[in-house]
């Protein structure tokens, strides 16, 4: 049984991204704002197992979370995509403190990436119907995720790299 | 000598008895001069314990609430039967369903809630959602078990309103913060803050005279169209229970 959970905890950690999606808890948001939880999942895999593996399992965790959202006009998907494309060209760095904050600051641009092209996506399907008021909220949301998505990004994901990274099982 | 100190004792204000009664006397002058404000003043502490207290309060209370609701229900039999006449939009309290928030999203980009009631308790896409306060939004989505519902806040929503005070209908939008904007097709419209703002009668999505918010405040005219900022009445962060009503189109 260990086993299993050691060598499948990327595909378990995969599964729980939805759920804490879903979940939404408030104590951890601020200006009612969550981190972007699947950005921390999608970093340490696609820093191990590269860029191709980013790309396809971006778009798997944007179709899972489109599927979520009733937001039937706007999609996650090009932003993940981007993300997983970009975060498996990223090397590890040798000093252990120095790759926090590495991911912290990685996770926040990938965070800027996403917000921005939902936002876009946003401005350009309302773009008749008062475009301005669009602005000032939707900066809002993006900069409060990147803040959070920074803070938290340190802790978690290199808490994921090192159990992926131990699990020993690359994605073929 | 022995029959002139007898008449000398016998005098009146010899008597004690004489004295009483001339205390008894002044006493009740004092009584009608002061128009029995002693009497008043005593009768007030030993009838306290008997006034109408609290008791009659919840009598008289209770009559005026049983008042209030056959009046409103003659009302809305009234409202039902006239909207009946101009086949208008309608929903009774027979339609409802109550549901448990399950999940909940009323930051960033998404709004939405999901609720533990789906297409097997009957939810069908385009109900609409109520909560304490009023409306909360329409549902999206259903699956067997759950329903999912666009929040009025969600930049993918859009709602026919009506502005009671100035009477004329307009349109709110979410803009993904949680003051969803009231559009109104008319520089001139007279809205100001605080006018309170419900679903719209005439509208084909949701029932009638639904409470929504009120106007927080006031945009400056920009193309022959005047906006306004929407304080919900009904809070979604903090709804655990809501009512789903369906909606006869």
């Amino acid at each position: 049984m260990y086993k299993f959970f050691t060598k499948k905890i990327t595909m378990i950690f995969f599964i729980f991204v939805p759920i804490i999606f879903l979940w939404h808890p408030n104590w951890l948001g601020f200006l009612g704002v969550q981190p972007y939880w699947p950005l921390f999942w999608l970093l340490p895999w696609s820093m191990i197992n590269g860029s191709i593996n980013g790309l396809i399992f971006g778009l798997f965790l944007g179709l899972i979370l489109d599927s979520l959202t009733l937001d039937n006009n706007f999609t996650q998907i090009p932003g993940l995509i981007l993300c997983g494309f970009l975060f498996g060209r990223i090397k590890l760095h040798s000093d252990i403190v120095l790759n926090h904050f590495r991911f912290g600051l990685i996770c926040s641009f990938g965070s800027f990436l996403c917000g921005t092209l939902y936002f876009f996506q946003i401005l350009f399907k309302n773009f008749s119907d008062g475009t301005f008021l669009l602005f000032i909220p939707s900066f809002q949301n993006i900069l409060a995720e990147v803040f959070l998505t920074g803070f938290f990004a340190p802790f978690i994901c290199s808490q994921l790299f090192r159990m992926f990274k131990s699990s020993g099982r690359k994605f073929q | 000598m022995l029959g002139i100190r007898r008449i000398s004792t016998s005098r009146w204000w010899h008597k004690k008895k004489s004295w009483i009664f001339f205390g008894i006397f002044l006493f009740l002058v004092f009584v009608r001069i002061s128009k029995g404000s002693i009497y008043k003043d005593f009768y007030y502490f030993i009838s306290k314990p008997f006034w109408p207290g609290q008791f009659q309060k919840e009598v008289i209370l209770e009559s005026i609430k049983q008042e209030s609701l056959i009046n409103f229900n003659l009302l809305t039999k009234d409202n039902i039967r006239l909207r009946k006449i101009l086949s208008l939009q309608d929903s009774s309290n027979n339609d409802r369903i109550s549901a448990a928030v399950i999940s909940r999203k009323t930051g960033s980009w998404w709004r939405q809630i999901i609720l533990n009631k789906g297409s097997k308790d009957g939810v069908e896409i385009g109900n609409t959602v109520v909560g304490p306060g009023g409306l909360l939004g329409r549902v999206q989505n259903t699956s067997l078990f759950t329903s999912s519902v666009t929040l009025l806040t969600s930049p993918e929503s859009k709602v026919g309103v009506w502005v009671d005070r100035i009477q004329i209908n307009g349109l709110m939008v979410g803009l993904g913060d949680d003051y969803p904007r009231l559009i109104l097709y008319s520089k001139d419209a007279d809205i100001k803050v605080g006018d309170f703002v419900s679903s719209s009668p005439a509208s084909t999505l949701l029932p009638p005279n639904i409470p929504i918010g009120i106007v927080h405040s006031i945009d400056e005219p920009f193309k022959a169209r005047k906006t306004a900022k929407i304080s919900l009445l009904a809070k979604p962060y903090a709804i655990d229970w809501v009512q789903i009503l369906e909606v006869k189109i």
